[in-house]
């Protein structure tokens, strides 16, 4: 045991946000700063999305995505989509530029929108067509609305950010009615919450994501070197997992 | 031990919360403890008004690892008559260290004259008062602005430190008011920043280290406090010294 820690293993973050919210300065707002602190807990590749696009405007937030990871290999942009034509061009237009490797969900809630199939169904049949994942906040769109929609689509890859405590009675249901979902790690801090999962579903459904920077980017991570599962198993969550979502 | 030092959590709970998959299970508990150098928890039971049957449950849960358990006596003012014979049968018989209460669950302030039998408690005896704080308002930590210079000999411990804002700057504002109010680290808000904000301002003798266990894993709460940008001498105190000296162990 030690008072300092550092991963001892390649971590590819699953969940970053970056640029400061409309709202809430961020501590670390640039690349630079992100990037010196993902080197300081062993982060080595971070899929990035923009704040401003998950809370504001996804169009906006995504054009300033492609400033901000620009020429840094170790930041995977992210785009965040919402529910407007709009919107679904401008991925569209990503997409032919070989640039989107997944989607992210716009904060459903903040805008006050129900995340239904006659909102967002055009959007969803268009990523399962192209077999792009779909990331998906429980902290931000209601379990209900994601279980009932994304039932409707059961080629789509997703991957469910964010669980908390208060939905333990919700996280095995859906990951069963969702064959296709992973689970993002960040806020799932129930007592041996993650040993039990992996005993239940495997580790090859459960991804490392931090959070960052509504939530500091060490605690999960070090909770996760110290459960008690296999170094293949650890590889897995913290990276393997996100590079064959994103990539085969 | 980490690195040779007495690892202490300040804030574990003893009882079942089945929505949440709360459950005492003492040998998952020990697990997750010993898996990060957790020597000791201190755990009560916030479930029953009585105090009495709560608090029994605690004793008996703490007696098969006294070495590793420490039990705090909660009593509620929702039976107000049995406040202060129940902190005595708790301290005095149980062998309990320190006192929880937990406001959200009555309908009084934390300032309000309804605790006062368990103050005066508290500052008779030397013990530590440990309460939840957070956004609801029978527990803002600025009512403990109220209450902590009227009662010196106790020691008042924020628990969650006021979990997010203001509630958290209201927590270091007391803490920096009174030498006798302390601050507890766990939360499920976890942003960037917020333990070297409470040792910069609250001082790292006055923060205390808390994961909320079994509600929690504790391996996550000690992360916040080993992945933070301090100094290894703060991480000691709050990790285990800082406990040591207020429960006088």
């Amino acid at each position: 045991m030690s008072l300092s820690f550092r991963s001892r293993v390649f971590v590819f973050d699953a969940n970053v946000g970056i640029g400061n919210r409309h709202d809430r300065r961020s501590p670390f707002d640039s690349p630079d700063q992100l990037l010196e602190e993902m080197a300081r807990h062993g982060v080595d590749r971070a899929l990035v999305y923009s704040v401003q696009g998950e809370w504001i405007s996804p169009m906006q937030g995504n054009d300033a995505l492609a400033v901000l990871t620009d020429r840094n290999d170790a930041l995977v942009p992210q785009f965040v989509a919402g529910c407007d034509s709009g919107s679904l061009r401008q991925l569209c237009d990503l997409h032919r530029d070989g640039v989107v490797s997944s989607v992210r969900l716009h904060n459903t809630a903040e805008c006050r929108l129900p995340f239904v199939s006659w909102l967002y169904g055009d959007l969803l049949a268009w990523l399962s067509a192209e077999g792009i994942p779909l990331w998906v906040s429980l902290a931000d769109t209601p379990p209900v609305e994601i279980v009932d929609t994304l039932s409707r689509y059961p080629d789509l890859t997703v991957v469910l950010v964010g669980a908390h405590y208060t939905h333990s009675m919700m996280i095995r249901p859906m990951m069963r009615v969702l064959p296709n979902a992973f689970l993002e790690l960040s806020r799932y801090e129930n007592i041996c919450g993650i040993e039990k999962l992996v005993r239940e579903f495997g580790a090859r459904r459960l991804l490392y994501g931090s959070f960052f920077p509504r939530y500091a980017m060490g605690p999960m991570l070090y909770a996760l070197h110290h459960l008690e599962i296999s170094d293949d198993d650890l590889r897995l969550i913290c990276a393997a997992n996100l590079e064959r979502v994103l990539y085969d | 031990m980490i690195d040779g030092w007495e690892i202490i959590d300040f804030h574990g709970h003893v009882g079942r919360w089945d929505i949440f998959e709360m459950s005492d299970d003492a040998e998952e508990i020990l697990h997750a403890m010993d898996a990060v150098g957790i020597d000791r928890c201190c755990l009560f039971n916030i479930f029953h008004p009585d105090g009495a049957t709560g608090n029994d449950q605690t004793a008996a849960f703490v007696s098969r690892y006294p070495e590793r358990f420490i039990g705090f006596a909660y009593v509620s003012p929702l039976m107000s008559e049995f406040m202060v014979s129940e902190l005595e049968r708790a301290i005095d018989r149980l062998g309990f260290l320190a006192i929880k209460i937990y406001p959200p669950y009555s309908r009084w302030l934390l300032n309000d004259p309804v605790w006062d039998p368990v103050y005066q408690f508290a500052d008779d005896r030397g013990l530590a008062i440990i309460s939840h704080t957070g956004a609801e308002e029978t527990c803002w930590p600025v009512y403990v602005e109220d209450i902590a210079g009227h009662y010196p000999n106790a020691n008042f411990v924020i628990a969650h430190a006021g979990n997010s804002e203001p509630y958290r700057s209201q927590a270091i504002r007391a803490a920096q008011r009174f030498s006798n109010v302390y601050v507890e680290t766990c939360s499920t808000f976890r942003e960037p920043g917020v333990i070297e904000r409470l040792v910069a301002e609250a001082g790292a003798d006055r923060v205390l280290f808390g994961s909320d266990v079994p509600l929690m894993d504790p391996r996550t709460q000690l992360g916040k406090i080993i992945t933070a940008r301090i100094g290894d001498c703060e991480k000691r105190l709050v990790l285990g010294e800082n406990a040591r000296r207020l429960l006088k162990l």
